[in-house]
């Protein structure tokens, strides 16, 4: 205890020092704490922003082998699917039955390759919310033909509300084929994925896919939160396998569901339709990989930056034992132990990194709040990150006791040459040494 | 009396030899066998036992985008339905390449080192030909004659075809079809969409006999939504030398590669 006081005092004596150190440990904390709790959130933003692009937390397709051993995506009857889904007792708030075209979007010379998106939009009301307008109404897709393109497409087509544009694209079969949009409105550009910002009628995409217009291509299954897709999933996929044939999810340690089904895709053969199950959590491993790799890559920095705040704290601990000498050597000649002398040194670095490291959390705190306030909008690039416009943290609190145990142990091992330093030094000789 | 009988033999004579014209004439004149003008374009550019290697160069240009070139190699198998076409050039896609074994269309993709099913009905990489542009004509077998008629394509005599597709497995459901009327070639066709809009117009400019087979050396393809949109395919070094069997198979096709 009194060595707890001793070590405090000694902290206090030099205030402006001891607030420059702890400065640098706090702003070490505050960097590596804003970076864990941006992909803290960051994956939860981007599955619930993909989970409205897509519309839908899991997804079923048929798959059907052309007589050249294509794949044709085409779900003919959900009948079974819908008992699946009903048999299975998952809680859902929407099922969404979408057809897409990819083709290329062609306007006075200028083309553009583009994924369309057929919904039915009487039916789909709720994800006309979700699609921001910059010009137009959702009403102009009164007109069958109807077509909305963000506008990043629409400056670089050129088109206005009420341009006819033509589309190149093929059938279903992959037969060559054009069909006709009007611009019915312009989205706002959604940045990271704007290849999938096309907005059609469902009927017109499936004429131009020639299929009927009581089939469809997907269909999606939005969950009450991103956090039950597993749940349901795994509720789901033996309904769906009692009824029909289905892609195996099964995968090596180091491979995603989606890619093992590809991969069972291209390498069986079947007659007839079968069908995958995929989800929003398929996809979201490639960003849990993005995020793996960006913590990482602030570890790295973070130790970089501590390894300057190091020198830093040893060179300091350094002058304060040269600044010490003399008081050192008295108080080894009153009897205290070389043990304690380096635990007086330890002690005072241990405070200095709490005393850094609380500052460091309050500020990233602080920052936080802030930046939470701060509308980015929803036509920046940002987007996908954002959580309706608002950029979101979220820090796991094992994250917050590993970066404390690290930075302690850093600046300890920074001082514990100085300490070891100081409590070898002979009494005699500290006592005679002039500064 | 002789002269009666020479008369009644020539009469006879002069109503068999029209007989005969209309038994013969009259059906390859008849929408029906008109088919076999197909037949003919098919049989004349398939070199059935023979193995085939070209070199095509595929020359894409679209507006406002830079001028593409893209070369490829191809070999060729009527016997056996085995096609391998490699692209030699730009040096970004060499060493890709479609193979058909069977049914199946494949391309493989040296960068991922794997095989993925393709479509005869697909663009060969940004252009406007496809792959079916460039593999043997099997146009008796996908097309049926809907109508026809004769008729001058500059100065050269044609049958003007109209034909519509009989499976999905052609990337055009619709076709007219200029044909020189001997030897039997396409000298021009107009592609249509499944939406009945006409997509693509395409023009032989030059044959070339190879063996005893004719192809076209120079390919016009010109986008018809698209304004200013076209391709060139021109067809150099044709062979009819036998190739090794391993020629058509997936080994080969990656250890070119290597």
């Amino acid at each position: 205890m009194k060595l707890v006081k001793l070590a405090l005092r000694n902290l206090l004596r030099q205030k402006r020092r001891s607030i420059l150190l702890g400065s640098a440990i706090a702003f070490g904390i505050l960097f590596i704490t804003l970076i864990n709790s941006f992909t803290g959130s960051f994956i939860e933003n981007v599955g619930e922003n993909f989970s409205h692009l897509m519309a839908g937390h899991i997804f079923i397709d048929g798959v059907e082998k052309s007589p050249s051993g294509k794949d044709l995506y085409l779900i003919r009857d959900d009948k079974l699917i819908m008992e699946a889904i009903e048999s299975s007792g998952i809680e859902y708030e929407f099922l969404t039955k979408r057809s897409e075209i990819r083709g290329t979007i062609l306007f006075e010379g200028n083309g553009i390759n583009q994924s369309i998106i057929g919904a039915d939009w009487e039916k789909e009301s709720y994800f006309k919310d979700r699609i921001i307008l910059e010009d137009g109404s959702f009403d102009n897709l009164s007109d069958p033909r109807g077509i909305i393109v963000s506008s990043k497409i629409a400056d670089r087509l050129n088109v206005q509300l009420g341009d006819h544009v033509i589309v190149k694209m093929q059938t279903y079969t992959g037969q060559q084929t054009a069909g006709d949009f009007t611009i019915a409105a312009v989205s706002i550009d959604t940045g990271l994925f704007g290849s999938i910002s096309c907005y059609a009628n469902i009927e017109y995409v499936n004429e131009l896919l020639n299929i009927d217009s009581d089939k469809y291509l997907t269909l999606g299954i939005y969950l009450p939160d991103l956090i039950d897709t597993d749940m349901a999933t795994n509720l789901l996929l033996p309904e769906l396998q009692d009824r029909m044939s289905l892609f195996s999810r099964e995968t090596n340690e180091d491979e995603n569901p989606f890619m093992a089904i590809l991969e069972q895709q291209e390498t069986e053969e079947w007659i007839g339709v079968k069908y995958r199950l995929t989800t929003i959590n398929d996809v979201l491993s490639e960003v849990e990989e993005i995020v793996r790799i960006l913590n990482i890559a602030g570890l790295i920095i973070m130790l970089v930056l501590f390894a300057i705040i190091m020198v830093g704290i040893t060179n300091t601990f350094r002058m304060v034992m040269f600044e010490r000498i003399q008081e050192i050597g008295t108080m080894r000649a009153v009897g205290m132990h070389r043990s304690e002398v380096r635990a007086l040194f330890l002690f005072e670095a241990f405070f200095l990194a709490l005393g850094g490291i609380i500052a460091g959390y309050i500020l990233s705190g602080i920052t936080m709040f802030i930046i939470s306030q701060v509308y980015w909008g929803v036509d920046t690039p940002l987007f996908m990150l954002l959580k309706n416009g608002y950029m979101t943290f979220k820090l796991a609190p094992l994250q917050v006791l590993l970066n404390f145990v690290i930075v302690t142990i850093l600046t300890l091992l920074a001082a514990f040459r100085p300490a070891d330093k100081a409590a070898k030094l002979e009494p005699g000789l500290a006592l005679s040494t002039e500064k | 009396m002789q002269n009666s009988f020479t008369f009644l033999h020539i009469k006879k004579a002069v109503f068999f030899i029209t007989l005969i014209f209309s038994l013969v004439l009259l059906p390859a004149l008849s929408p029906d066998n008109y088919g076999q003008i197909l037949q003919d374009i098919d049989n004349l550019q398939n070199f059935g036992d023979n193995d085939f290697t070209t070199i095509y160069t595929i020359v894409s240009e679209k507006p406002g985008e830079e001028r593409e070139v893209l070369e490829v190699r191809l070999f060729r198998r009527d016997v056996g339905d085995l096609f391998l076409m490699i692209i030699i050039s730009p040096e970004v896609q060499k060493g890709q390449g479609f193979l058909q074994l069977e049914d199946n269309l494949w391309f493989y993709d040296p960068e991922s080192r794997k095989f993925e099913h393709s479509s005869a009905k697909e663009n060969i990489q940004n252009s406007d030909a496809k792959n079916n542009d460039l593999m043997v004509q099997t146009m008796a077998d996908d097309y049926d004659v809907v109508s026809h008629e004769e008729g001058v394509l500059g100065n050269v005599p044609v049958y003007i075809l109209k034909l519509e597709a009989k499976n999905d497995e052609v990337p055009y459901p619709e076709m007219k079809l200029w044909v020189r009327q001997t030897p039997t070639l396409p000298m021009k066709s107009d592609e249509y969409g499944y939406s009945g809009r006409l997509m693509r117009s395409s023009a032989y400019l030059n044959y070339v006999k190879v063996g005893e087979k004719y192809l076209p050396t120079r390919i016009l393809m010109v986008d018809m939504l698209n304004v200013g949109e076209k391709t060139q395919i021109t067809m150099t070094n044709p062979s009819i030398g036998a190739l090794p069997d391993y020629v058509f198979t997936k080994a080969y096709l990656e250890k070119v590669n290597k």
